[in-house]
């Protein structure tokens, strides 16, 4: 019997026993529908993180910090001149894998725009700055080299400090104003866009509150040191803020607030630290003062907690449609005990076992694969509630992948339990079979 | 050579440690184009007997010869295909598939036997007019009649062209005017070369073949021609 027969047998029992057909199936479709619906979350989440972690600056960016020094070293500490201008210096000029190096100098200050005055972190950066963060311009410009050396009176600002001192404005169009720091005027000449996780964006898109939301400070956003950047020239920040509190230092010699860096290229990552630490290592006279900080840890916890999702989440649908593909068992063997004179009859004019197996797999198989195209159907309507009520920051995402794989996953688990059906209906003895009522 | 050959056949049941001899080293011979009956009461083992030559089973001991098929100790697979090829069932109680319909129920043994769709469709078509179904075509079993039923049957045996018909009383469930018309399929079945086997406990249906097998205890009693 060719398989094509077989498939014909099979679909239309199916269709002789509609309603039992379709209780049998409902394990799959739940099962699918699951499984699809928990890999588009995971995958929505995966998404998400992968995006967060490429804004927060990805791998590429790695921080200088201050270590204690080691007992060892612990007399000399005074022959290093802790972090300053000239790592940076040193790190651009030998460490040749590192693309860009952000020094920076931070200052507390007020900030004013007419009415509105607050007390705010004030950075003294780079133009390397903008690409170390990952900043991203709503409107005018970043600063630049001419900012630097000529210390002139430029600064960039985060949306949220745009809003914060011109409420009235959109944040693109407070670029040309101007605000004061201390009582200097600093006049705006970039704003940078708005930095926000998914779920925030979606959030805004919904009920058009996101900015009450962002700025009640309840809640953890990640990005509210970016979105409050207040950003002016490194020489500007030395020569107004910084340089009277201990008048021997000079622009070379003060010692930095964070010295930020990105890597060119993440498959020379280990050997990039590596020139990083030589470098430093001469400026640093040898004392054991400083560390590199990378993302690594961090990323690989994340990746890992992605993982865990992915794998809880695919054993509770695989436990469904195992679930499923019992029930499929269950209905088979009730419906061959059904059938065995009509098995019987089938083994007398010819049927091998074999003949009669492949028929009641077939038909587990069938029933399984409609249950899996069903529960495709259903996973999108779920998909669409889960949007709704998604319990996780991400929009879920269905992928292609996703669904190929819970239709295939369907049809074996209605291979695995056709099996033992199959064999029990292939095992008749035809003459018993004839005689059953 | 005989179209069937038993030698020494035996056929023994067990249940639980009880051996039930259902077929005593029986003996039988059949040749091409015959039209044997075997009757007894039941019990006798004369269904046992026809279940063997049926290749439904394999004896316990013994030597079976059907078609030239040595099936003495012959596996599932084999004895499916010499049921398939070379021989026709006609049961008592009919045994059609009802989900299926006429010219379906003509075309199972087809199924099995390999053949492509059209061609079997062609044939069992042909084979439902031979048996005077011609107009029923489309109908399922239960829109026909205890004959017209048992003619759908006869077509099945037919189909596959096999050598031997086996007749399970097959008028048993039938009035007599339309087991007289049966009996009268068989006779023609038999006068265009089929090898005829009925299993009866009626005399009376015996009386239509030309040989007579009794059985009685799993042994054949007598034979005899009406």
């Amino acid at each position: 019997m060719s398989i094509l027969v077989a498939f014909r047998i099979g679909l239309r029992e199916i269709a002789d026993h509609k309603f039992r057909s379709f209780l049998s199936m409902l394990g799959i479709v739940l099962g699918v529908s699951s499984l699809i619906s928990t890999m588009a979350l995971t995958t929505g989440i995966e998404r998400g993180t992968r995006a967060f972690m490429q804004q927060v600056g990805g791998l590429e960016y790695v921080s200088v910090v201050n270590k204690e020094i080691s007992n060892e070293k612990f007399e000399f500490w005074n022959l290093s001149p802790g972090r300053t201008l000239r790592d940076a210096q040193a790190i651009r000029s030998s460490a040749s894998l590192i693309s860009h190096v952000s020094p920076e100098l931070s200052y507390g200050g007020v900030v004013a725009s007419g009415a509105h005055s607050d007390r705010q972190q004030i950075r003294g950066v780079f133009p390397d700055h903008f690409v170390v963060a990952r900043h991203e311009l709503l409107a005018g410009r970043f600063l630049s080299e001419l900012d630097i050396e000529r210390g002139l009176h430029s600064v960039v600002i985060g949306n949220e400090i745009a809003l914060s001192l011109w409420p009235e404005d959109d944040p693109a169009a407070t670029v040309g104003k101007t605000l004061l720091i201390d009582n200097q005027p600093f006049e705006v000449v970039g704003v940078l866009l708005k930095y926000e996780r998914d779920e925030d964006k979606r959030r805004r898109a919904k009920g058009g509150s996101g900015v009450a939301i962002s700025r009640s400070g309840r809640r953890y956003d990640p990005f509210r040191h970016k979105n409050e950047s207040i950003l002016i020239p490194y020489s500007t920040m030395f020569f107004d803020f910084r340089s009277g509190a201990f008048p021997l230092d000079s622009l070379e010699s003060v010692r930095l607030d964070s010295l930020t860096l990105r890597v060119g290229d993440l498959n020379h990552f280990r050997s990039a630290l590596d020139q990083v630490r030589a470098a430093l290592e001469v400026t640093h006279r040898e004392v054991d003062d400083f560390d590199l900080e990378t993302r690594e840890e961090w990323f690989d916890r994340m990746e890992s907690s992605i993982r865990a999702t992915k794998l809880s989440g695919g054993l509770i649908a695989t436990i469904s449609l195992v679930v499923g593909g019992i029930g499929i068992m269950n209905i088979m063997l009730a419906s061959i005990s059904e059938r065995v004179r009509e098995i019987g009859i089938r083994l007398a004019v010819g049927a091998r076992g074999r003949d009669i197996f492949v028929q009641i797999l077939v038909e587990s198989i069938s029933i399984a694969f409609i249950g899996g195209l069903l529960g495709v159907v259903a996973s999108v309507g779920l998909i669409e509630i889960l949007k709704l009520i998604s319990p996780t920051e991400n929009v879920p995402v269905l992928t292609a992948g996703g669904i190929m794989f819970s239709v295939a996953f369907a049809v074996i688990a209605g291979f695995l339990s056709g099996i033992y059906p199959a064999l029990r209906a292939s095992r008749l003895n035809p003459i018993n079979a004839l005689r059953y009522e | 050579m005989s179209l069937v050959e038993l030698e020494g056949v035996s056929k023994i049941y067990r249940v639980g440690d009880q051996e039930i001899r259902a077929l005593d080293a029986v003996d039988l011979r059949i040749e091409e184009g015959e039209f044997v009956s075997i009757i007894g009461p039941s019990g006798s083992g004369k269904s046992t007997l026809m279940h063997l030559l049926g290749c439904l089973d394999a004896p316990t001991s013994g030597r079976m010869q059907i078609c030239g098929n040595d099936l003495s100790s012959a596996s599932a697979n084999r004895l499916a295909r010499v049921r398939n090829r070379e021989i026709g069932f006609v049961f008592q109680a009919f045994n059609l598939l009802p989900k299926l319909n006429v010219v379906q129920n003509i075309e199972l043994p087809l199924v099995y036997s390999g053949l492509p769709s059209a061609e079997r469709r062609q044939r069992s078509e042909q084979v439902a007019k031979d048996v005077g179904l011609g107009d029923r075509m489309a109908s399922r079993p239960v829109q026909l009649s205890g004959g017209q039923c048992q003619r759908v049957a006869i077509g099945r045996a037919l189909v596959n062209n096999p050598r031997i018909i086996f007749g399970d009383e097959p008028t048993g469930n039938l009035d007599t005017a339309t087991g007289e018309m049966i009996l009268k399929m068989f006779r023609d079945m038999n006068a265009a070369g089929k090898t005829i086997v009925l299993v009866t406990h009626d005399t009376d249906i015996a009386a239509v073949s030309r040989r007579v097998i009794e059985i009685r205890d799993g042994k054949i009693r007598r034979e005899y021609s009406p």
